[in-house]
């Protein structure tokens, strides 16, 4: 005969933390019980409820499958092992032990504290769906289940993190992505052993088979809309617990130049900004390199007038143009770390302080030169306006602005042939990171630089391998 | 074995790349390449090139950047330099100025007139080397020196350059009132079969006046070579009233070597034309022969045309016109068609006339068109006249020959220009 | 497969038009004056029947030149020949390399920099040559696009200044001149060779070989619209105009107001014209690797690379002296190469692979 104590023992010598409550009551019929949860993880109302509440009313005498359903809880699983019940409990359910009786109920009673869906931060949109995913792994699969109802939707739950025990729901379309597709990524999670798994970025690293690149090898997406939308493209997606940020495999460059905004607004308008915003991106991390270049080494890339006008303002500055440059650009990575880092009421300070004191009076006192302040600020606005990419983007600015500073403009072009040739043959799950343009694929260009209308969509994308080839039928 | 190799390969790869980091670090913060960047440069907007003793005057009017918030501090200075090429002048710069001059946004050349003396292309040459200078740079003769031309105060714009440059501009090129031509034209043409070249005559008045402003300036006649434009300044200073008070410079300048420009502001005018063959200078057009040669190998917009008909002077504009020379050959007879046609509206008579003679401006008498057209045929007759007495082929009619009549090159190209019959095809008509 | 025919005919599309955009074009108004698309005609035309007859050899078999080699002669004649390919596209690549050095020198910087500026290239060069056909494929995807927005910017900033009478009298080169002018700079013609290497690398469907042909011709029309254009543009003046390319478009009247707009769609043709560089360089290695079996491409791309480098510091000063020993002598060797070598292609028995 186990006794209720044996078992509390059982879990409390492992869990020795404070915070592993175990309530114990007894029923009517003076039978004993045993609930054990983490305190903050587990719903105690609910615990109350479904849980105490109907076991305290019981008269007679009840055993063990009479407590099953007794108990008012939906999700209610049958534990045999000790460890079994010590892993549920550190994952926020609750155990319940009955007196005399060596198996136990699991209680999904998980309820970790969390906010309610909200508009990402990140990916803003004027036109088109507000709901943001949250750090929440549940809430983020219900409302990926909310948008796509299919059966074939399949949802494998996986765990990583020796320590943290993270959940990471791999979520895929079956019969539309690639066969065996889903088995690679869980493999590669598995190679991983760490401790914690606090964001899905270490889970990005991990399903990268490069992870030291300058360049990503998945997408990320804070909306379920865009999740949703990428599953149906015959992706596979991971949603981390205690993460936001859902990733995307196969990934291609093309796709953080498309916005969620561009599938709801009308087609034009769409492939105007996807236009746009190449260039932005182009002109965001060339600008200050080819500024300077013209400057040290070929002054005829200036008009004329402009040249005057800048061969003036930098005329009698301390600083050399390359020097100057990295000055500028150095005081705005700063400003845009301590905006992110510093509390919102100091940020008004740092506004004042970062535009008039360091931006005009550094003008003012000719430390550096107002072009100089103008490109660094135009290319900043254009880089941001691909924010997926902004980590890849300002290194990569930094990168060409010394090759600018110390070879040239012709160091500018051999660094981007390398890129190319670096680029061209980088994969993501055997989808090359630049399709649809190298490789060439016809089909996929109208939803790359271009925004085709929903009707020339008619197939899914061609560079993702898909087994489902047709999106949309019209009847 | 192969792992090992790839080992290596990364080690090797890791050192290679902090090496490449380490030196382009280095690059970047020393800032010395060797190479001449914005702070080291002197940036020459127009270069004057004189001659004196064989010794090549360059006259180089640089814009120098002061410090200056908003980028409006341009302060712009000459310097001279000589040697034996305009190379060499510019090196002596270099060693005054402790800046590197670079031609590459130099927009004009300006040629002083002891260059008549010279060969054009040895005072050019320099400017055709591989990478000194852009083909596009505006070229002209001024009278009296370049450097003194460069002195002189404009009075419609704050620089002398950008006034000439004004003056030398597309836009008055295609209304007929000067024959700019830049540094590939004038290649182009002296190095063709024609040998021959022109390019703008420049002049300094004072403001309101013919009068010349330079105190170099040598007698007209002088400079008339070919000495046709002596003969026809008194028509052009007659006819030139409906275009203001630069019309009659031709025949003014004559008296020049009186008055120094100073600080006097003046007016700039290239309504007359310089002309070379085989590289040597064979005089200046005046203003009518400059006209005649603008409307045929210029693409014109609108001329205006000053002639009298029945003691009256009468301004017509011209528009839609089509000018050019053709050369046949039939019969072993080379004939020149020298065609020109045009749409005309009055734009000023000195009559009487009543507002709906006004609105009836682009109706022009028969009578007058044809005076407008004995004109215009006057002015291609003088241009000839004066080709052929200088064997200056600027209409490029061995061009023609050699291009569109090839057997008979070897046959007539000494004598083209002497041999060849000429016919007029002009034709002028009412706008309306 | 590594390649495919678009990939193919992109290649031989923009780097054919491309790697002559330099020095060719004024080499040729040196040699025959206003007929110089004549000779270019004449070399276009010989080379483009020789990619046809490679292309179609492609649609006999699905084996490479080194299998088909092997399979009729033995591995040892089979890497000799590799070996004698290598060296022919070292020698392809020298003067290119060298007419590009001049074209950066003049091109990117203001005043004659030092040779130094031009090392990079050769960082890119190693790598690339560690790269195989799949790389070469894909960077012609990216090429292509490239290639034809600068010239289709810079055409249009040049049109304006052709003159086309500056052809006339037309025919009127002796016409040994104009084979002269053919011969001497046949030793840029190195096409029908890297199809030859691209042979069995590919899948050949139906009217793949027309596909290609024309993708050639369309290259050779791009390369003769551009002898045209800086004919038209400079006439008599076009044999002293060096860097062709970067010459038509100045005299676009927006330059005055914009500056040198035109610099930026040479910066942008400059990534095009060093892929169809590093072309010659990677199918050198690739020669090497079969050659001697030795697999390490990084080593192989290093060795190549650092004998160019070697070669363009020490012959600096000798760039006239080298090409003139090109223009003289080195038509033979392509002809054999580039000419002879694939037809006997045709003799080597080929069945295809099981």
């Amino acid at each position: 005969m186990v006794t209720l104590e044996k078992n509390i023992k059982g879990v409390k010598d492992v869990l020795t933390s404070q915070d592993i409550i175990v309530f114990e009551f007894n029923s009517l019929s003076g039978k004993k019980f045993a609930a054990i949860y983490a305190d903050g993880l587990a719903d105690k109302q609910l615990l109350g409820e479904l849980v105490v509440k109907p076991l305290r009313d019981a008269k007679e005498d009840i055993k063990l499958d009479d407590v099953k359903l007794l108990l008012a809880s939906p999700e209610v699983k049958d534990g045999t092992k000790i460890k079994d019940a010590i892993k549920e409990v550190s994952d926020g359910n609750a155990v319940l032990f009955v007196d005399g009786e060596k198996d136990f109920f699991i209680i999904g009673l998980k309820n970790p504290p969390g906010r309610t869906p909200a508009e990402p931060p990140t990916q803003i949109v004027i036109k088109g769906p507000r709901e943001g995913f949250t750090e929440d792994i549940k809430t983020n699969l219900g409302l990926v289940r909310k948008r796509v109802k299919s059966e074939n939707m399949q949802v494998k739950m996986l765990k990583t993190g020796k320590r943290s025990d993270t959940a990471v729901a791999m979520v895929y379309i079956d019969g539309v992505c690639e066969k065996g597709l889903p088995e690679k990524i869980e493999k590669q999670i598995a190679k991983n052993e760490i401790d914690l798994i606090p964001d899905s970025s270490y889970i990005s690293q991990f399903i990268s088979k490069k992870p030291r690149s300058l360049f990503k090898r998945n997408g990320t997406t804070e909306k379920p809309d865009i999740f949703c939308a990428k599953i149906c493209e015959g992706r596979v997606g991971l949603i981390v617990d205690g993460s936001p940020i859902a990733l995307t495999v196969p990934y291609m460059l093309v796709e953080d130049m498309q916005a969620a905004e561009d599938y709801y607004a009308l087609s034009y308008r769409s492939t105007v900004l996807r236009i746009i915003r190449v260039m932005s991106l182009i002109v965001g991390m060339l600008l200050p390199a080819l500024y300077i270049s013209a400057q040290l080494f070929k002054i005829q890339l200036i008009p004329f007038q402009l040249l005057l006008k800048i061969a003036s303002s930098i005329s009698g500055l301390p600083l050399s143009p390359s020097v100057e440059m990295f000055f500028t650009l150095f005081v705005l990575e700063v400003l845009n770390e301590a905006s992110i880092r510093m509390p919102k009421y100091v940020g008004l300070a740092l506004s004042v302080v970062g535009a008039l004191v360091l931006g005009d009076t550094a003008v003012k006192a000719g430390i550096i030169s107002s072009p100089a302040i103008i490109i660094i600020a135009l290319s900043a606005i254009c880089l941001y306006t691909t924010p997926d990419l902004v980590e890849t983007t300002t290194t990569l600015r930094w990168i060409f602005l010394i090759i600018a500073g110390s070879i040239g403009p012709f160091g500018i072009v051999v660094f981007i042939c390398f890129l190319i040739c670096y680029l061209v043959t980088e994969q993501s799950y055997g989808v090359p990171l630049m399709c649809p343009f190298a490789p060439l694929v016809k089909n996929d260009l109208y939803d790359s630089m271009v925004k085709a209308n929903s009707y020339t969509l008619k197939k899914r994308p061609e560079s993702l391998n898909v087994r489902d080839k047709v999106r949309l039928k019209q009847k | 074995m192969i792992k090992r190799s790839d080992k290596l390969v990364k080690k090797l790869a890791i050192v290679v790349y902090w090496a490449i980091m380490i030196i382009l670090l280095g690059l970047f913060f020393s800032n010395d390449f060797g190479l001449v960047d914005i702070r080291k440069t002197s940036i020459i907007v127009a270069v004057g090139v004189d001659v004196e003793d064989g010794e090549v005057q360059v006259t180089a009017q640089l814009a120098v950047p002061q410090p200056s918030e908003n980028g409006e501090g341009i302060q712009y200075t000459q310097v001279q330099g000589s040697g034996f090429t305009v190379a060499d002048a510019l090196n002596e710069i270099n060693a005054k100025t402790g800046y590197y001059p670079k031609l590459l946004f130099c927009k004009l050349i300006l040629i002083g007139e002891d260059c008549q003396k010279e060969e054009l292309f040895k005072v050019l040459s320099c400017f055709y080397r591989r990478n000194y200078s852009e083909l596009t740079a505006l070229v002209a003769m001024c009278e009296g020196k370049a450097s003194d031309m460069l002195a002189k105060t404009a009075s419609l714009k704050s620089e002398t350059t950008e006034a000439i440059r004004q003056v030398l501009s597309d836009e008055l090129k295609k209304s007929a009132n000067v024959s700019s031509v830049n540094l590939k034209d004038i290649a182009e043409s002296g190095f063709s079969v024609s040998k021959a070249c022109y390019m703008p005559y420049i002049e300094a008045n004072k403001q309101g006046t013919s009068e010349s402003g330079g105190g170099d300036a040598i007698g007209g006649d002088s400079q008339s070579g070919g000495g046709s434009s002596g003969g026809s300044s008194g028509e052009s200073s007659g006819g030139g009233g409906g275009q203001g008070g630069s019309g009659g410079s031709g025949g003014g300048q004559s008296g020049g070597g009186s008055g120094s420009g100073g600080d006097e502001p003046l007016e700039f005018t290239a309504r007359r034309t310089a002309i070379f063959s085989d590289g040597k200078f064979k005089g200046i057009l005046d203003e009518t022969q400059s006209f005649a040669l603008d409307i045929l190998v210029n693409e014109i917009r609108l001329a205006v045309l000053p002639f009298n008909y029945e003691d009256t002077d009468y301004t017509l504009g011209l528009k839609n016109t089509d000018g050019g020379v053709k050369l046949k050959v039939k019969d072993g007879k080379p004939t020149l068609t020298v065609s020109f046609k045009a749409k005309a509206q009055v734009q000023g008579a000195k009559v009487d006339i009543t507002p709906k003679e006004v609105s009836q401006d682009d109706v022009v008498p028969t009578e007058v068109l044809k005076t407008a057209e004995k004109a215009v045929e006057e002015r291609f007759e003088n241009l000839l006249k004066t080709c052929r007495e200088t064997d200056c082929d600027i209409l490029e009619i061995k061009n023609l020959l050699h291009k569109y009549n090839y057997k008979y090159y070897d046959a007539f190209k000494d004598d083209i220009l002497t041999r060849m019959e000429v016919k007029y095809e002009i034709e002028i008509e009412s706008m309306n | 497969m590594k390649l495919c025919t678009r990939q193919i005919c992109f290649i031989l599309l923009a780097y054919t038009a491309v790697s002559r955009m330099i020095l060719y074009p004024t080499l040729l108004s040196a040699a025959c004056g206003r007929d110089l698309l004549f000779p270019a005609l004449i070399d276009f035309f010989v080379q483009g029947v020789i990619i046809w007859a490679v292309a179609f050899l492609c649609s006999k078999t699905d084996k490479t030149l080194f299998e088909l080699l092997e399979g009729a002669l033995g591995n040892i004649v089979a890497r000799i020949v590799y070996g004698l390919f290598a060296a022919f596209f070292f020698l392809t690549a020298i003067i290119p390399l060298f007419e590009q050095k001049l074209y950066v020198h003049a091109i990117f910087y203001d005043t004659i920099p030092s040779l130094l500026v031009f090392v990079p290239f050769f960082f890119f060069s190693v790598y690339a040559g560690t790269k195989g056909f799949k790389n070469i494929g894909r960077s012609a995807d990216i090429c292509l696009p490239v290639f034809i927005l600068a010239m289709l910017f810079i055409f249009v900033m040049a049109l304006v200044e052709v003159k086309w009478d500056n052809f006339l009298p037309i025919l009127k080169t002796p016409i040994k001149k104009v084979f002269g002018g053919s011969l001497s700079t046949l030793y840029r013609f190195s096409e029908p060779c890297w199809l030859l290497m691209f042979m069995g690398h590919f899948k050949y469907k139906k009217w793949d070989a027309a596909k290609i042909t024309l993708s050639y011709a369309g290259g050779a029309v791009i390369t003769l619209f551009m002898l045209f254009v800086f004919y038209g543009i400079y006439g008599e003046l076009a044999m002293s105009r060096q860097f062709a390319i970067s010459k038509i478009s100045l005299f676009f009247p927006a330059i005055e107001l914009l500056g040198r707009i035109d610099l930026i769609a040479l910066y942008i043709l400059e990534i095009a014209m060093l892929f169809a560089l590093v072309l010659n360089i990677q199918l050198t290695v690739h020669c090497v690797k079969k050659c001697t079996g030795y697999t390490d491409k990084n080593v192989i791309s290093f060795i190549v690379n650092a004998a160019l480098l070697i070669i363009l510091v020490v012959c600096d000063s000798k760039f006239h002296s080298i090409h003139t020993v090109y223009e003289k002598w080195m038509w033979i060797v392509f002809v054999i190469f580039a000419n002879v070598m694939p037809l006997l292609a045709w003799a080597l028995p080929r069945r295809k692979k099981r």
